[in-house]
């Protein structure tokens, strides 16, 4: 056990004694990996600090349901991304609002002009919609996939779904993606790198 | 259509990877542990008495399973005096339930609000407390 479980252990320990002044060690510890992850989900800082800031609060209230067969992260993680998935159904990001037709567009000619760096961030850009533009399920799997640092297993236990669903979600996705991004990346210096 | 080829991927892999990162404003922790301590300083939820409310949902289920058994009793002897001819309409005959004229009209009206002001005694008592 590292020490960052152990820690994770012992402020939970504290807290269900009744030591709330505990949960701010949990807090400092997972902010940031938090407030990341809501910001994959909505792109929008402030609406991440409120989403991570009610995960915090869900986690509290349900301290008692943390279960030790698992790390504290996976369960707060699983926690945060349910609720995260949720939230963005309630109220969807404005980066998905974007249909896939209209990401499929080609990218504007001028965009050669304004050199690499424009032409780069255009493409990071497009792909990017690309993504927040696929259905949720596809999404979301992506989304968890290259926030855990391409992990399938710890997206699976995030999403709460078997491996084997999120292996298949995210080769669907990839396979929209594939469909959609060729002109997206014709981008003049991957067309000479090609 | 140009197909993606492997470079391709990776360049998707190397564009979604390195998502920029960023950080909690200064008054994040101070923000959540204050929610935190608002929460904990809520007193807990006052758990449904179960037991206080027993007799009165068991009185309740019986009334309307006697409401039932009745209706359809009802319905069934209606069937019978009518022709056997199948019809989705409203009864001409109003069920036997009825035939009592303004006497059991009477009766059924009082059962029904004493079954009521029982009822309204019994949620004020369970809510104010007392047993």
């Amino acid at each position: 056990m590292n020490a960052s479980a152990t820690d994770d252990q012992a402020d939970v320990e504290r807290v269900l004694a009744g030591h709330i002044s505990a949960f701010e060690g949990i807090v400092r510890r997972w902010q940031t990996p938090l407030v990341n992850l809501a910001y994959r989900f909505c792109h929008d800082r402030g609406r991440s600090e409120d989403m991570a800031q009610e995960a915090f609060l869900r986690a509290y209230r349900g301290l008692g349901q943390w279960r030790r067969d698992a790390a504290f992260s996976t369960w707060l993680f699983a926690l945060a991304t349910n609720l995260y998935r949720s939230e963005l159904r309630r109220i969807p990001a404005r980066i998905v609002s974007v249909s896939l037709e209209d990401i499929a567009e080609p990218p504007d000619p001028r965009a050669s002009d304004r050199g690499l760096e424009d032409g780069d961030y255009d493409r990071d850009l497009a792909v990017r919609r690309a993504v927040g533009a696929l259905p949720a399920k596809y999404r979301e799997a992506l989304t968890l996939f290259y926030f855990h640092d391409m992990d399938i297993g710890t997206a699976a236990r995030s999403l709460g779904l078997p491996e084997g669903t999120v292996k298949a979600r995210l080769f669907r996705g990839r396979e929209i993606l594939r469909s959609k991004l060729p002109q997206l990346l014709a981008v003049p210096h991957l067309k000479e790198a090609l | 259509m140009r197909h993606l080829t492997e470079h391709d991927e990776a360049e998707i892999n190397s564009i979604l990877s390195r998502e920029d990162d960023i950080l909690p404003s200064s008054g994040f922790t101070v923000s959540v542990m204050d929610a935190v301590r608002r929460e904990a300083a809520v007193p807990p939820p006052i758990p449904f008495p179960w037991k206080r409310a027993l007799p009165g949902l068991v009185v309740a289920g019986l009334a309307l399973a006697l409401i039932v058994v009745a209706g359809v009793a009802a319905i069934a002897q209606l069937g019978k005096a009518r022709t056997p001819q199948l019809s989705m309409s409203m009864p001409a005959v109003p069920p036997p339930i009825f035939h009592g004229g303004i006497g059991s009209a009477v009766i059924w009206t009082v059962l029904a609000l004493l079954v009521a002001f029982v009822s309204v005694k019994l949620s004020m008592r369970v809510g104010s407390g007392r047993t």
